[in-house]
């Protein structure tokens, strides 16, 4: 009966030694590693979003958060007209990164994604542009 | 039978089989490229090699080695394993391999078969093609750098199609699958091409970039154009129809579509679609309510019902048969008229009146799959191509792989007059009648009439006075054709009917069923009489018997019935009369006439936009039921998408009507279909799960009998041109007016003339003419070719603007005067 409650205090009294882990948020920021899985971000390369629309992030994303819609651009090629991300339901488990055959869609280290409104939690593509 | 074994299992196949066909008898899957079942083989892709004992030391491509007895054959082995991988390396170090791009990826032999036999490097390095891509053509788009040489493009069209779009050009590692002079493809556009494509080099345009084949639903479900009711598969996602699928499984046809089933699905999410019931206010069509709209059609009817010849009602053949059964339910049961009546009232006489005085049922005694069995094919005109174009495939392949025999009569020439070994015949327009006749007697002078036809006096004694030239062909042409016909061992005629042939009425039917029954071709495999109904459910509507049967109205004298004010509530479910029957003028001027009419209609149709009361109703896509096609095979139709904006079915709308009106109301459709069953002779037994995939011909005994038909003298007015109408290839009906596909090749009125006509009346190609007749005069374009002989101007009737309605009057023939505009 006695045993375990010494247990306990003993763990407890020994914490008051350690470095504390808890993060003085705002004033103090983490230390973000790298791979960190955060916002995702749209690469641009040549003005232009890289994403072909090939579907494939749709496809693989499990929690089915992703909408793109392609069109045909000027040229014949086919581009993404609609890139839509529901952060809500979003996971972060970065399936779509690894689907993507063009390098287009990355996870940045941007973890502050807390907002008002439901409507502010759709990233469109204007809003997951990488901005450079 | 010859025996061998595969992979250790024994098979027993007919001795022209393939080991490849053997294979896949036995469920052995030989990967492949270059094959498709109903093309010959061709051995381009070695991706088939295997290794037959008996032929050790080398790797034989199994799709065109012929199987022999003893054989033992491998289908993978490590060497074969290696010479594959060898084969796709080959084949990538060209292909862009752009797939996050391809419309193809996802249905791509080639990306199937890459990551089967994960090829995931190259030994080989080589620049890739750069090829000019077509963009400009609307329906398939060719990107020649992905084709990988399999040549079936090529091959289906040249063999099933017979158009001959595509051939190689250039040899070796050069080598292309080019067009005539390499130019833009000008074609029929049936996308058959597209349909066997292993790779994404031809696509379909309308579908680019619409959506990944993972993605797509696929609804397996019935072509809803014309009566030769293929299956398709569509391809829908998010309530939308995107495409319609290749499944070489698909019915008698294994998956071959013409341009209107394959590229004319967009009309069922067009942007015109109606999406709300309309009610006139003020003399303009409102929005309004469903309980509303219902409301006044429910009470115009039941006031009708104290006075049922005061109502009449139209009905589409292309609604399903429960929809149908229901309306005729609704129409002679509860309201108690017998004013119904479809197709314009003569398009479907060849089967409710012809095919019933002379087999005794109204149905075609032929069926489809009797096409390829006969030995000799006698087409009534040309157009049976053009207005059934799979039927057209089966003649072509019959001819051709069969040595079928055909022989066409027609008023001009056509695709299938080209066809190897065709004779044709033509005639003077309008002269179908007396030409039969002139068989027919000609059959008996030759002696060569069946032995105890009864009826045959009678029938001598009708046709005593028919000569060769009252059909304008002559006495030898005749002679040879009856000869042909009589000695053939199995000899059929084809018969298209159709509201753009008032001529091929039931005196037509019986005049050919008389030639079919004096040579005593009827009654069994391969031979009799074919008669092609227009729609996709014509046949449906025959058997569901939408039309008079008593003394009720047919549909031109309903027409009349609403200028004279005898009719003054009239139900359209889906015709639009306006365009589609005869003398446009007179026909509007009914309709303007009538007190209330109702319309039913997918779209604000000519029709629909005269009505007082239109309701959205719902496109085949959106609906589960059966059609009956041409060759009476019930088929399943199956809803893929949910109903546009607040369409409602047809079976919707007449059942909410006939549970107000005190009538009968079913749960759903299948309901109906059980009491179709039990109420319809032909369709007894049947059940809409039993129907399955592939549906069910239902059977007919015949009573067949000569029954004399009279043609009528044609008086061929001096100075004039003989008009005749009839289907264009893109089109059918005016449905196909509001798919994207058939309009982008096909989009206007035409009148075509024969190049010595046009160059009498100066009138170049392109040119805008006057065509005008007793009854009117429209304006069309002017078509120029030798497809149409010297004194005769063909014309199809599918289109609103310039309507060619507007100058016919239900004859068969047409005297006009064509002048440049
Ligand atoms: S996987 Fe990449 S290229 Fe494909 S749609 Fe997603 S972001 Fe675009
Ligand atoms: S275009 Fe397609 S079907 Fe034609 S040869 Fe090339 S790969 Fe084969
Ligand atoms: S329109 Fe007729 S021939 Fe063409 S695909 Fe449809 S049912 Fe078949």
């Amino acid at each position: 009966m006695i045993m375990p409650l010494i247990k306990g205090l003993q763990i407890t009294i020994s914490h008051m030694f350690k470095k504390p882990v808890t993060l003085q948020y705002p004033t103090e920021r983490p230390d973000v590693k790298p791979g960190f899985r955060g916002l995702h971000t749209l690469n641009v390369s040549h003005d232009k979003a890289k994403c072909v629309a090939c579907y494939l992030c749709p496809t693989v994303c499990p929690a089915k958060c992703i909408t793109v819609e392609a069109g045909e651009d000027q040229n014949h090629d086919k581009y993404a007209a609609k890139y839509e991300i529901d952060m809500l339901r979003c996971i972060f488990c970065g399936y779509c990164v690894e689907a993507c055959p063009v390098d287009a869609i990355r996870m940045t280290e941007q973890f502050e994604l807390a907002n008002y409104s439901r409507a502010d939690f759709t990233y469109t593509k204007e809003r997951l542009l990488e901005k450079k | 039978m010859v025996n061998l074994t595969i992979d250790g299992k024994q098979v027993a196949v007919e001795k022209d089989a393939t080991i490849y066909d053997a294979a896949k008898a036995c469920g052995i899957k030989i990967p492949i490229l270059c094959h498709d079942k109903k093309l010959h083989p061709f051995g381009g892709c070695r991706m088939c090699l295997v290794e037959v004992e008996q032929m050790k030391g080398r790797l034989i491509p199994s799709c065109t080695t012929p199987v022999t007895e003893g054989m033992i054959v491998q289908t993978t082995t490590d060497e074969i394993v290696k010479a594959r991988k060898l084969v796709l390396e080959l084949l990538l170090l060209k292909h862009p391999i752009d797939c996050p791009v391809c419309d193809a990826a996802g249905d791509c032999d080639l990306q199937n078969l890459t990551y089967e036999y994960k090829v995931n490097m190259n030994r080989f390095v080589d620049e890739k093609f750069n090829h000019e891509i077509d963009y400009e053509n609307p329906l398939i788009e060719r990107d020649m750098n992905r084709c990988i040489h399999c040549g079936k493009c090529a091959r289906i069209c040249d063999e099933i199609v017979s158009y001959g779009a595509y051939t190689f050009i250039n040899r070796g590692i050069e080598a292309k699958m080019g067009t005539e002079f390499d130019g833009p493809l000008n074609c029929e556009f049936c996308g058959s091409c597209v349909s066997v494509c292993p790779v994404g080099a031809l696509n379909s345009r309308p579908f680019k970039f619409k959506a990944r084949w993972w993605a797509l639903q696929k609804t397996k479900s019935v072509c809803s154009y014309c009566g030769t009711g293929c299956q398709l598969t569509l391809g829908s996602k998010d309530g939308k129809v995107l495409t319609t699928i290749y499944d070489e499984n698909q019915g008698f046809h294994n998956g071959q579509l013409c341009t209107r089933g394959r590229f004319g699905y967009q009309f069922v999410n067009s942007e015109k679609r109606l999406t709300a019931p309309l009610i006139r206010k003020n003399g303009k069509l409102q929005e309004a309510t469903w309980e509303e709209a219902l409301a006044e059609v429910t009470s115009r009817l039941s006031a009708g019902k104290s006075d049922p010849a005061s109502v009449a009602a139209l009905a589409t053949p292309r609604l399903t048969n429960e929809e149908l059964f229901l309306f005729e339910k609704l129409f002679r049961g509860t309201v108690g008229t017998d004013n119904i009546d479809h197709s314009a009232g003569y398009a479907h006489e060849a089967l409710t009146k012809g095919a019933k005085a002379s087999f005794g049922v109204t149905a075609s005694p032929a069926e489809i799959a009797d096409v390829q069995k006969s030995n000799l094919l006698l087409v009534v005109k040309s157009d049976a191509y053009e207005t059934h174009p799979v039927i057209g495939f089966e003649i072509n392949l019959g001819v051709k792989r069969k040595g079928i025999a055909l022989r066409i009569v027609s008023d001009k020439k056509g695709k299938l007059t080209r066809l190897p070994g065709a004779k044709t015949t033509v005639h003077a327009p309008g002269s179908e009648i007396a030409l039969f006749n002139a068989l027919c007697k000609s059959v008996i002078d030759q002696g060569l009439a069946a032995e105890g036809v009864a009826g045959l006096d009678a029938l001598k004694a009708a046709v005593a006075d028919a000569t060769a030239e009252k059909a304008g062909v002559t006495a030898e042409e005749i002679a040879a054709i009856a000869k042909d016909f009589a000695s053939a061992e199995k000899a059929l005629i084809i018969l298209p009917i159709g509201q753009g042939y008032p001529g091929h009425n039931a005196a037509l039917a019986n005049a050919a069923a008389n030639l079919a029954i004096l040579t005593g071709q009827v009654g069994k495999e391969g031979a009799g009489l074919l008669i092609m109904s227009e729609k996709n459910n014509s046949q449906g509507a025959v058997d569901m018997g939408i039309y008079p049967k008593g003394t009720g109205l047919n549909a031109q004298a309903i027409i009349d019935g609403c200028a004279n004010g005898n009719v003054k509530t009239l139900f359209v479910a889906g015709e639009n009369p306006v365009v589609s029957y005869p003398n446009r003028a007179k026909v509007e001027k009914a309709l303007e006439n009538v007190e209330f009419m109702v319309v039913s209609e997918l779209f604000l149709t000519e029709t629909a936009a005269m009505a007082d009361v239109v309701l959205p109703a719902c496109s085949f896509a959106e609906k589960s039921g059966t059609f009956t096609s041409l060759g009476r095979r019930v088929q399943n139709v199956r809803k893929a998408i949910p109903a546009v904006g607040l369409a409602k079915s047809d079976f919707d709308i007449l059942n909410a009507l006939s549970q107000a009106l005190g009538g009968a109301r079913y749960n759903n459709q299948g309901e109906v279909f059980t009491e179709i069953a039990a109420n319809v002779p032909a369709y007894k037994g049947l059940t809409q799960a039993g129907l399955k995939d592939e549906g069910a011909v239902y059977p007919v005994t015949l009573a067949a009998k000569l029954v004399p038909a009279a043609a009528k003298a044609s008086a061929p007015a001096a100075g004039k041109l003989a008009l005749v109408t009839g289907s264009a290839l893109y089109h059918c009906g005016t449905m196909s007016r509001f798919g994207e596909g058939p309009m982008y090749v096909c989009p206007d009125a035409y009148a075509e003339l024969n190049v010595a006509d046009a160059a009498a009346l100066k009138v170049a190609e392109g040119d805008q003419v006057t065509v005008t007749s007793g009854t009117g005069a429209v304006q069309v374009a002017a078509k120029v070719g030798k497809r149409v002989p010297q004194g005769v101007v063909f014309s199809p009737y599918h289109f609103g603007e310039g309507s060619v309605n507007t100058i016919t009057d239900g004859s068969e023939v047409t005297y006009v005067t064509v002048a440049k505009k």
